[in-house]
């Protein structure tokens, strides 16, 4: 029903540019296809390779630290995470970015990077935890794939009228939900996408065996920071204020009650994270 | 005194005596704990120096001298932050950080994972591979968490909205 009135409304539109430039009716079926498509759901495959291409496009803007034991070290910690959540068969991948920025991404499918500049900034492992559990919880609700589905929609269907030439129809969505994701990382998501990601990645930490205040001791750092630190200036932007989302973690203090004695393991973060 | 150093290398690194204030009344406890005995009472936006943290406990130093305990989440840290809060703020640093008008804090010539960056970034397939070969198996992950001495344990999300 939902493509029937989309198709009949696009056609509507497009009636004036067609009887212009007389256009095949087909080729506007097809683009309805492909709105239609671009707002049902994506299946696991290609959302694994929607992220895996997106995890390109954040590497050529930041490559990976080169070292090799701290990359090891955070997969081990993001590994064990993962594994205590409700997707863990996804092919995660855990990298540090070598960039000053203090800042931390996920992409679809379970590619989580976190930057040098941030984990200098961690005093813990369990801190880390409390970071990578935050992006496993965008993966695990799909908060990422969801945003992108809906920003490609919407230029997928303002292109119809204007868009006459053929394409490979699978190609061009792939890419205009690639450009979307990238966009993302520079526009951030909702605000409560955000909220929701603070509160599971506290129960993930906790799941996982970790100090539950990881987190909020990170944001309690972020917060004493001096938010005009330019390394500052990209997450704080696609971010709610730090300050906020401690306020908005106090809903969680039974939980962080019963599990803020776990290990924190701040040696073995020490021997790992060379400074 | 080999307990007291080795309790102190434990202690994540609060950096020294960082001023910060509470934000609603609350009170300073002999130890990390509920049930302490209270040393003194703190109403809100009272000055402290956060001096370490265990657990959701930030052990502070009160204006007064007095030393005690108060819960973490009730401590905002003092810094230019402090004041600003909200995205009237958040534009306002953000203005800042792009023009450089403060002339102290920005510093130029930062690269890397900026918004434009970002943008036109290419994809970068040798370090993707890269990344692959780095990930860990959950054997591993698993032996890694025994290690450490973590445990699994089942907890339920919050309810939604919550």
């Amino acid at each position: 029903m939902r493509l029937v009135a989309l198709l009949a409304g696009l056609l509507l539109a497009a009636t004036p540019a067609a009887a212009q430039f007389n256009i095949n009716l087909n080729r506007l079926l097809d683009v309805g296809k492909n709105v239609k498509k671009a707002t049902t759901e994506v299946d696991e495959k290609e959302e694994i390779e929607i992220g895996r291409d997106i995890a390109a496009r954040l590497l050529g803007a930041a490559p990976l630290a080169a070292d090799e034991a701290l990359q090891r070290y955070v997969n081990n910690v993001g590994r064990w995470l993962a594994a205590q959540t409700e997707r863990p068969g996804l092919p995660w991948r855990f990298g540090v970015l070598e960039a000053p920025q203090l800042n931390a991404f996920a992409t679809p499918g379970g590619h989580i990077f976190v930057t040098r500049g941030l984990v200098a900034r961690m005093t813990s492992e369990a801190e880390l935890a409390g970071v990578l559990a935050h992006e496993i919880a965008h993966v695990l609700k799909k908060h990422h794939l969801k945003a992108i589905q809906k920003t490609a929609q919407l230029e997928l269907a303002n292109t119809v009228v204007g868009t006459f030439t053929r394409q490979d129809d699978g190609a061009n969505r792939r890419e205009k939900l690639l450009a979307a994701g990238s966009e993302l990382f520079a526009r951030g998501l909702d605000k409560d996408d955000e909220l929701e990601a603070d509160r599971l990645g506290v129960v993930i930490a906790a799941r996982a065996g970790y100090d539950a205040y990881g987190l909020p001791a990170v944001l309690q750092t972020l917060q004493a920071m001096n938010p005009q630190d330019s390394g500052l200036a990209l997450m704080f932007k696609t971010h709610p204020a730090p300050a906020e989302r401690l306020d908005a973690l106090q809903k969680m203090q039974p939980t962080l009650d019963a599990y803020g004695g776990l290990p924190q393991l701040a040696q073995r973060f020490a021997g790992n994270v060379r400074r | 005194m080999r307990r007291l150093a080795a309790l102190v290398l434990l202690a994540p690194a609060l950096a020294l005596a960082e001023p910060a204030s509470v934000i609603r009344d609350t009170e300073l406890r002999q130890a990390p704990a509920s049930d302490a005995p209270v040393v003194a009472p703190l109403a809100v936006n009272a000055k402290v120096d956060a001096l370490e943290r265990k657990g959701g406990w930030t052990r502070v130093k009160a204006e007064g001298g007095q030393e005690g305990w108060v819960r973490m989440l009730t401590l905002r840290y003092a810094g230019a932050g402090a004041a600003r809060q909200g995205d009237l703020g958040i534009t306002q640093i953000l203005n800042v950080a792009r023009t450089g008008t403060s002339g102290t804090q920005v510093t130029t010539g930062v690269r890397g994972l900026d918004a434009e960056q970002l943008a036109n970034a290419k994809p970068n397939e040798a370090e993707l591979k890269k990344l692959q070969g780095y990930a860990a198996t959950d054997a591993a992950a698993a032996g890694f968490a025994a290690k450490g001495k973590l445990e699994a344990r089942s907890i339920d999300y919050p309810k939604e909205g919550g």
